[in-house]
């Protein structure tokens, strides 16, 4: 089997989707989160924004529905999906995403540790430019693999 | 409701922020973040899978308990002052679990750009097990 730290510096093939108010409330009611800015234009405005924001965790739905699926970055990265932990997740915030924004997503492996016991510690490292190239955000992102 | 630092303004370093209580986690809910995030790894759905991969049945998303974290933080600072946000991962979190997010003001700072923060929040259960625990920065907009 290939040694997981071969995997340090691999670029997934980049992605770009839309961010869609629907996709925003859904994520709000299966959170459970009831902040109105998130589903009434008239209160996001009221904040001082110029739309509806997304949530601090949404650009996982713009990940996972746009990037590589669930199954398709576990064999990217051999990890047997069974075997994977999420450790990790960090978010940086350089600018407002809004409803009706497309986001491009670039993601790379920036490290692997791998353990003598069989463990194996990947970052991955995705940087957010909407349709201005204005680099939003950024996410860090640890995933573990257990033995 | 206008968020906590917002209206308490001289809120010192130390100072333990409003938790936010989390009716239980439901299985209809991991099938809804699971469409909502589109992470539709079978551990948090689907039964058998969760048995077979030894977890004893279905687990909660992690994202999903940081989303909880999300939630709670915009109750203590705007939504646009929100800079930076990372959690780690500690235990797992089932259907039936109650999740309370909690918050401690650990940095102040007056810079040019507004009043900076940092907090520490915890994601516990019932049991007070620690679900995730992490940071935030924050920068408030000046009175």
């Amino acid at each position: 089997m290939a040694n997981p730290e071969d995997k340090k510096g691999y670029v997934f093939t980049a992605y770009s989707g839309k961010v869609e108010a629907g996709k925003i409330k859904e994520l709000a009611l299966a959170i459970g989160e009831d902040n109105p800015i998130y589903t009434d234009e008239a209160k996001a405005k009221e904040e001082g924004f110029d739309a509806i924001p997304i949530l601090p965790t949404f650009m996982e739905a713009i990940d996972m529905w746009y990037g590589p699926t669930f199954e398709d970055l576990m064999e990217q990265l051999e990890i047997d999906m069974k075997k994977l932990l999420h450790g990790e997740q960090e978010y940086e915030y350089f600018a407002p995403i809004y409803a009706g924004d497309t986001i491009h997503a670039e993601t790379k492996v920036t490290d692997v540790k791998a353990k003598r016991n069989g463990m194996a510690f990947y970052t991955l490292e995705t940087v957010y430019r909407n349709q201005n190239d204005e680099k939003v955000m950024a996410a860090r992102m640890m995933l573990v693999k257990t033995p | 409701m206008e968020p906590y630092l917002l209206h308490n303004r001289e809120a010192e370093v130390g100072t333990e922020l409003p938790a936010l209580e989390k009716p239980p986690v439901t299985r209809m809910q991991l099938i809804k973040f699971a469409g909502a995030s589109g992470d539709f790894n079978p551990i948090h759905t689907i039964e058998s899978v969760g048995q077979e991969a030894g977890l004893g049945g279905v687990i909660a998303h992690g994202m999903l308990i940081m989303g909880f974290v999300g939630q709670a933080l915009t109750t203590w600072v705007p939504r646009a002052s929100i800079k930076k946000f990372g959690v780690r991962f500690s235990s797992i979190t089932r259907p039936g679990d109650a999740i309370t997010v909690r918050g401690e003001l650990v940095g102040k700072e007056e810079t040019d750009e507004g009043v900076w923060v940092k907090i520490k929040v915890q994601a516990v259960d019932q049991k007070n097990e620690v679900k995730v625990k992490g940071t935030c920065e924050a920068l408030l907009p000046r009175a």
